[in-house]
């Protein structure tokens, strides 16, 4: 129980933390009038920390989750039922954080190298360590595949756009063997 | 009629057609596969109509939106998973059919009265939206400006999860959309000299991150504890034809048309799209239903209204997006990138300007619907041997596509990141129990309300009552505050009902 008051206060400071931050870098515009470019940032942000305010304060007189589903329909419930329903994640199973991380560096690393490696290059190295990290436990990896795979589908993506839809896709050190 | 006719001669161009066909199956694949959804596939799939023309892509777009929004059935029968939320109300008794070996019959009922659903809410399109065209045409700023506030409170109060949380997203949304040179008077708003950030964020990299990249990431958050699933193939021996007698067909027709209306009248509403229309048909279907204590049980009526109310939506949400320029939930708002990437505005002077474009997206819509009808049928096998794809292998390569088409839309690397950026945003939205949905409204419609309120304003000289004692703007404000009222007594009522925690 305390566990979600907790969560419904993180995210209301959050919330909060949020307009704040946008108020503050909405005093950095220029004034013309009362109506002007800075009107609705400024409505905005004050708008965003009213509702942090609220979600902090309901937060702490009780726990959200179940107040909140209890002012919901049945609609609502179902939908949001089966909305929190994640096949991916077994019973039991605690979310594995270090593997969102991971990944993240991953999209990062593929992001920042898809020039100066070309995109065939960075997407081929991404995709083998994301398949690897993702792999199910309990079976050994099987890295040649991946390896496999990983080229496969980089160089086909990279192929079909540069050639089938003419996106010219970032080649790097590949360009002067490309027409 | 001719316009209609216009179309149906596009739609049946062989490429043209061809790019349907695609376009349904791939769909269909990604609303059968759980966890790829409708926005993802038209996400992944917008890089291939830069090089297309308005009506080659968006025919392409709605052939997507057609199948994926039926694909979800496949899973939602055979796993008991929803492939999309608008297939979440077919669990409940396509389910419990399968268990029965009824698993054909179930499949066949949900393809025969999908398309069914569809052809209804394109006829309802066809008949609604030139007439709000005309009607739209006379709108202006003060009109505008309303209904867009209009549109973002019924988001935000609507959409699942609490009001705070649900006017909170629209509001960020809104905030995002301010990055960039203000309109009315050009004022650079929160660009911080970076050079990229003066055309502010595109629609298309915003949602790609919210939806595709958070989705990803979600899938990450399982780590090697993510297991695939085993998927068993009904049983289609001395199956014939959709696997349901004439007589069963015929005693579900009432029950399709009520749902049909529900899922035109919610998808024409923004913000409550089939996730919501899905379940109500399905409560409406069992309070009316001679048999209500066979529902979860694997009753046909079970199936039919949700599998018809989820595909009405389709045309529904169709409505306000080509005659207001309103998207009603985030499939509507990457349609409305798809036109916009191709120099197409929507709202009532489309159907002036593009009448023949319109009739060949009413066209799209009707061919598609066959399509999904012949397709999802007889490839029902290969679909479910898809759904057997590891994810492990299938989601990176998403990644990589929703990269592409990031990259694609202005030739650089600025716009991956920025998909990146907003894939962080939309996970850590999920795990705060913050709904994506208003958020995308609110991205797409405050640049719409802040425009319209300047130049209000300007024409009626700074002078605030004109929003009150414009009829319609003062109706759509009204309604405004009423939902957000209804809603804040709901709410309080709630509270008072349920114990003390």
């Amino acid at each position: 129980m305390s566990e979600t008051r907790t969560k419904g206060i993180v995210v209301g400071a959050c919330m909060l933390a949020a307009g704040i931050a946008y108020f503050y870098v909405t005093t950095g515009l220029p004034r013309r009038g009362a109506i002007d470019a800075a009107f609705f940032p400024y409505a905005l942000a004050i708008l965003m920390i009213v509702l942090g305010l609220l979600q902090v304060m309901a937060s702490w007189r009780r726990s959200p989750e179940p107040a909140d589903a209890a002012s919901q329909d049945e609609i609502a419930k179902a939908t949001l039922a089966a909305d929190s329903e994640d096949p991916d994640i077994p019973e039991g199973a605690k979310p594995d954080y270090l593997s969102v991380v991971v990944s993240l560096c991953l999209i990062a690393g593929f992001t920042a190298l898809m020039r100066p490696l070309s995109f065939p290059v960075a997407a081929a190295l991404y995709l083998f360590l994301q398949f690897s990290i993702l792999s199910p436990a309990g079976k050994p990896v099987p890295h040649v595949l991946h390896a496999v795979l990983a080229v496969l589908i980089a160089t086909f993506v990279f192929l079909l756009f540069r050639y089938g839809f003419g996106l010219m896709l970032p080649a790097g050190p590949l360009t002067p063997y490309l027409r | 009629m001719d316009l209609f006719l216009i179309g149906l001669s596009n739609v049946f161009a062989p490429h043209v057609f061809l790019l349907i066909t695609l376009g349904v199956v791939v769909g269909i694949i990604f609303g059968a596969i759980p966890g790829l959804t409708a926005v993802m596939a038209i996400a992944l799939c917008l890089p291939m109509t830069y090089g297309l023309g308005p009506a080659e892509g968006m025919a392409l777009l709605v052939a997507l939106f057609v199948g994926a929004t039926s694909g979800g059935l496949i899973s939602a029968i055979l796993l008991k998973i929803p492939g999309t939320p608008s297939s979440i109300a077919t669990t409940f008794d396509g389910g419990p059919m399968m268990e029965k070996g009824e698993g054909a019959k179930a499949l066949g009922i949900g393809i025969v009265f999908s398309f069914i659903g569809t052809v209804l809410s394109i006829g309802a399109l066809m008949f609604i939206a030139p007439s709000l065209a005309r009607v739209a045409l006379s709108f202006g700023p003060h009109e505008y400006f309303a209904i867009a506030i209009f549109s973002l409170t019924l988001i935000a109060t609507l959409s699942t999860g609490s009001m705070v949380k649900g006017i909170f997203s629209g509001v960020v949304g809104f905030a995002v959309s301010t990055v960039g040179i203000a309109p009315v008077d050009a004022t650079r708003r929160f660009t911080f000299d970076v050079v990229e950030l003066n055309a502010g964020f595109s629609i298309l990299t915003v949602l790609v991150g919210m939806f595709a990249i958070a989705e990803v990431i979600k899938v990450a958050e399982a780590g090697r504890a993510g297991h695939n699933m085993t998927v068993t193939a009904p049983v289609m021996k001395g199956i014939r034809g959709f696997g349901f007698s004439m007589k069963e067909f015929v005693g579900q027709l009432p029950n399709a048309f009520r749902s049909s209306f529900i899922g035109i009248g919610i998808g024409i509403l923004p913000g409550i799209g089939a996730g919501t229309s899905n379940i109500l048909a399905y409560i409406v279907a069992r309070n009316r239903s001679k048999t209500p204590e066979q529902f979860g049980k694997g009753s046909i009526e079970g199936v039919v209204a949700p599998e018809t109310a989820n595909n009405a939506g389709i045309g529904g949400a169709m409505i306000p997006l080509l005659t207001l320029g309103i998207p009603g939930d985030a499939v509507t708002a990457i349609l409305l990138g798809g036109l916009m990437i191709h120099g197409i505005q929507p709202g009532p002077m489309l159907f002036i300007t593009q009448g023949p474009l319109v009739y060949t997206i009413f066209a799209a819509l009707l061919v598609s619907a066959f399509l999904m009808l012949i397709i999802e049928f007889y490839g029902l096998r290969v679909f479910v041997k898809l759904l057997a794809i590891p994810r492990h292998i299938l989601l990176p390569v998403i990644l990589v596509l929703c990269a592409v088409g990031a990259f694609g839309l202005s030739n650089r690397v600025f716009d991956v990141w920025t998909v990146l950026g907003f894939g962080v945003v939309g996970y850590a939205f999920v795990k705060g129990g913050i709904p994506t949905a208003p958020f995308i409204i609110g991205f797409i419609l405050g640049p719409m309300a802040e425009t319209n309120f300047r130049r209000a304003l300007q024409l009626s000289q700074g002078d605030f009552t004109g929003f009150m004692t414009n009829p319609i703007s003062g109706a759509f404000l009204g309604l405004a505050l009423l939902s957000i009222g209804w809603q804040i007594w709901s709410g309080v009522r709630s509270a008072r009902a349920s114990p003390r925690l």
